[in-house]
């Protein structure tokens, strides 16, 4: 099961009941070989019957059950089960919104629904707070707050997630070869943003309450960034896993590379 | 001499979290070390005073997450996670003080490039750990 391939093999036939060797073939898009090669390494939990058809078996469908509850999709040879169960992962694989990145084809409106409240809401927010997103982080305005202030912030807020996206598509595409999915990855990538909405909402809540004049609430709310910031660098990195099928590392380097690029962009221009 | 028996590359973290640990007791601006700023600023009730100490917070968290991959490799994941939540805590004492005082850079002493140079090591520590097979 370490094999992105194996998994894949154990989907398909999971999500079908059932697949024919052609369907293998024309899902997977490898060689007649390596498709054979992969049967017979999974031969306990996939069995051939009478009518030619590959089925899982009882440990097949165990497997096959926890895939699709993604622990194993992110689990790759260099990413222990040992360091899995550790309370920082089960925390944050727990916050992650698995059902709406991965999602099967009758989610996929439902999906992209949550995905576009997400991104209008924080589009208003980032308007009414004044801040101008770059990636994941948020500087102050040189504009003064205002109607065509906010509006112009909002309309921002959609750049950034559509240059965002396209960067990420095109790093993933460029340097690791992965050009599968890209739709799921757009549909869901929205979801990323839902920690920095969350962040966006309090620090509204602290502006309109006066609570930012007190230095102890500044520090909360710096904190309270950074650690949002994380959750929504592990979606991302999640997303690109199961979307993109990169190692847990992979997806971590481009999630952190860029996140701190736009940080240094931030910082040149607040210089 | 093989340098590499002698080197682990892993202790680029350790090196860099002490560093930063350490800047925070040494000069920043004029004498002044970002420690006592920190209490000379406390005593006067000056607002963001706890942003000084955000360096030497970021020192100590990335300190935690190195340990944790030198005790275990097996966590190097939670190791990259913690070493990134402690480097927030500097991005966030850069762009709030740096960008505040950044007309007294030109009189920067030594505790601004041990707590840099150690942001930076940390950075690349993240990055080897996850690019080593």
């Amino acid at each position: 099961m370490g094999h992105e391939l194996r998994r894949k093999i154990i989907k398909i036939i999971g999500e079908n009941d059932f697949s024919s060797f052609t369907t293998l073939k024309k899902e997977l898009r490898v060689s007649t070989g390596t498709i054979y090669h992969h049967l017979d390494s999974l031969s306990q939990l996939i069995e051939q019957r009478e009518d030619k058809k590959y089925y899982l078996t009882d440990l097949g469908v165990h497997a096959y059950n926890s895939l699709k509850n993604n622990i194993e999709t992110i689990i790759s040879p260099n990413f222990s089960s040992r360091e899995f169960n550790s309370p920082i992962l089960k925390g944050l694989m727990f916050l992650t919104p698995n059902q709406l990145i991965n999602y099967t084809e009758n989610k996929k409106l439902y999906s992209f629904l949550v995905s576009l409240i997400i991104l209008i809401i924080g589009a208003i927010l980032c308007g009414l707070n004044n801040l101008f997103p770059i990636f994941l982080f948020f500087g102050e305005s040189p504009l003064n707050s205002g109607l065509n202030s906010s509006i112009f912030l909002g309309v921002f807020y959609f750049i950034n997630f559509f240059v965002y996206a396209l960067l990420i598509e095109s790093i993933c595409r460029l340097f690791y070869k992965r050009k599968e999915n890209w739709d799921k990855l757009f549909i869901s990538f929205g979801i990323i943003y839902f920690p920095l909405v969350l962040y966006l909402m309090i620090h509204l809540i602290f502006i309109l309450t006066d609570y930012i004049i007190f230095p102890i609430i500044g520090i909360i709310d710096n904190i309270i960034l950074i650690l949002l910031q994380v959750w929504s660098l592990w979606i991302l990195a999640y997303n690109l896993i199961v979307n993109k099928g990169l190692k847990v590392e992979n997806a971590l380097i481009i999630s952190f590379l860029l996140h701190y690029g736009g940080f240094s962009i931030i910082l040149l221009l607040s210089i | 001499m093989n340098f590499r028996k002698y080197l682990d590359f892993r202790l680029l973290g350790f090196i860099g979290s002490i560093s930063m640990i350490i800047s925070e007791f040494l000069s920043w601006y004029s004498e002044l070390s970002l420690f006592s700023i920190y209490v000379l600023s406390t005593s006067l009730a000056i607002g963001d005073s706890f942003l000084y100490l955000f360096p030497l917070i970021c020192g100590i968290i990335c300190l935690f997450g190195t340990s944790l991959l030198i005790y275990n490799f097996e966590y190097k994941i939670n190791s990259v996670i913690i070493n990134f939540i402690g480097l927030g805590f500097f991005l966030i004492f850069i762009s709030n003080i740096i960008i505040k005082d950044i007309i007294y850079l030109s009189t920067i002493r030594i505790g601004f490039y041990f707590a840099v140079i150690g942001a930076i090591f940390v950075f690349f520590d993240i990055l080897n750990i996850l690019l080593i097979k």
